[in-house]
């Protein structure tokens, strides 16, 4: 299980350097830039997704569940929250994405399935005051858990997830290279049916 | 996964339809593509150099699509009147974020001193530095009415017009009942509840718990207005639809919906 989470670390950090040279100086986002950077994005969200499944995953040892959350906090911009609404409360309830991810492995289920539907948006990216960019991914999720005396729960949420681009320097073998790094953000999580 | 009580069981019965997904407009950002015709059925995004590129017969297609199809209330007569007005119009029909003349309706709920209180954020985008944010243009509580409500049509109480040769020694007076003293404003004055707000987030007294409902208020194609609100139900016709829709024969009638709208 840790070497799926170790791939999708290198792969990302080959990723970020492959699309850093698609770049140039400037500041504007052309459309063929904007399809690079909507690949980083979905690769994120993704990784995040792979993330969730293992976390919620009932065979997954505490103690690597506890990586894997170190691994997924990783993908996100600090202080980023979720917030979570239900078809009977129209509520948001805020949580920090660590405390999710902790009330995920506390669930009181036997068996937990996390699946993802085949289905992405991705929004354009705006520009911040900052100069920062900001898109949103939306992915849609089903979950389902089941005890073993028989109870059984399932739901279908929409994830609307923040994404910000920025454009970063590294230095590498002494050259400076410029790339667009993608963190995640604020999740606005939905139940959209039951 | 919504966090939610675990012995909260429900059978588990067959999977959703994904098409339904792939119908539904999921940002307000697929609403603007679709409105300009600039996505494919699956999403995917149309550029200027794409043939298909906000092509009227796309247009038309989901303009079809992008009512809330259960709001009797928007009869198929004024759909198709609008239909064809924006289609008719070509380039200048179509939406643009930064376009200005559309702004956003948030209901939330706050805490005064502990108490929920409903309170509507009116908000819209700016341009600021490098780049846009959205920014609170106006703010409306209900809790904040009572103290404004005055009734202009008696004489009440005032201030007699030679109260300046007493410099105004009877403010005392005016001043001694607080219940009657929104009737020494002026007529055509309107309380800001915008102020009073920030006033008492700083003060402390004001938190914010939750946003309830967000709609969108669009005044950007000439002679229309729209309002925009999410559907999150079975089915196909879900996500951000039109759900209010009003043909502006003059600007005497815009003015008029913005007052409404605004409070």
């Amino acid at each position: 299980m840790y070497n799926n989470y170790y791939k999708i670390g290198l792969s990302l950090v080959f990723t970020l350097v492959a699309t850093s040279l698609v770049f140039s100086q400037s500041g504007e986002i052309s459309p063929k830039r904007k399809q690079a950077i909507d690949s980083l994005a979905l690769e994120k969200v993704r990784d995040l997704s792979k993330y969730i499944s293992i976390i919620g995953n009932k065979k997954t040892a505490f103690s690597e569940a506890s990586r894997v959350m170190d691994r997924a906090e990783e993908l996100f911009a600090p202080d980023s929250e979720m917030g979570v609404s239900s078809l009977n409360s129209k509520e948001v309830k805020y949580y920090k994405v660590r405390k999710y991810f902790e009330h995920l492995i506390a669930l009181n289920y036997d068996r937990v399935t996390i699946q993802w539907y085949d289905i992405h948006y991705i929004s354009d990216l705006e520009r911040q005051p900052d100069g920062k960019y900001v898109g949103v991914v939306t992915i849609y999720q089903r979950f389902e858990g089941e005890s073993d005396d028989g109870l059984k729960y399932k739901d279908t949420t929409k994830k609307d997830i923040t994404i910000y681009v920025e454009r970063k320097k590294t230095q590498v073998s002494g050259r400076i290279i410029e790339f667009w790094d993608v963190l995640l953000g604020d999740i606005r999580v939905t139940e959209t049916s039951k | 996964m919504v966090i939610t009580s675990p012995l909260v069981g429900q059978i588990v019965d067959d999977l959703e339809d994904e098409s339904k997904l792939y119908a539904q407009s999921k940002q307000v950002n697929q609403f603007f593509r679709r409105f300009n015709g600039e996505e494919d059925e699956k999403g995917k995004r149309y550029y200027p150099t794409d043939r298909q590129y906000q092509s009227p017969k796309l247009r038309k297609n989901y303009l079809g699509i992008l009512f809330d199809e259960s709001n009797s209330g928007i009869s198929s007569s004024l759909k198709t009147e609008f239909v064809k007005s924006v289609l008719d119009k070509g380039e200048s029909s179509i939406l643009n974020f930064h376009g200005g003349n559309w702004f956003s309706e948030v209901k939330a709920v706050f805490t005064m001193n502990g108490i929920s209180q409903p309170i509507t954020l009116y908000m819209e985008l700016e341009k600021d530095h490098l780049g846009y944010k959205w920014v609170i243009s106006k703010v409306h509580a209900d809790m904040l009415d009572p103290y404004f409500k005055r009734d202009t049509t008696k004489v009440g109480r005032f201030l007699h017009p030679l109260s300046h040769e007493l410099a105004f020694m009877n403010l005392r007076k005016a001043f001694e009942k607080p219940d009657s003293v929104s009737q020494f404003t002026k007529k055509r004055f309107t309380p800001d509840h915008l102020s009073i707000f920030l006033y008492e987030v700083k003060k402390g007294n004001l938190k914010f718990k939750s946003v309830e409902q967000v709609k969108f208020h669009f005044f950007q194609l000439d002679g229309w207005y729209f309002e925009l609100s999410q559907f999150n139900r079975p089915g196909y016709n879900t996500g951000w639809l039109i759900s209010n829709l009003v043909k502006l024969n003059t600007d005497a009638d815009k003015k008029l919906l913005m007052a409404y709208l605004y409070q």
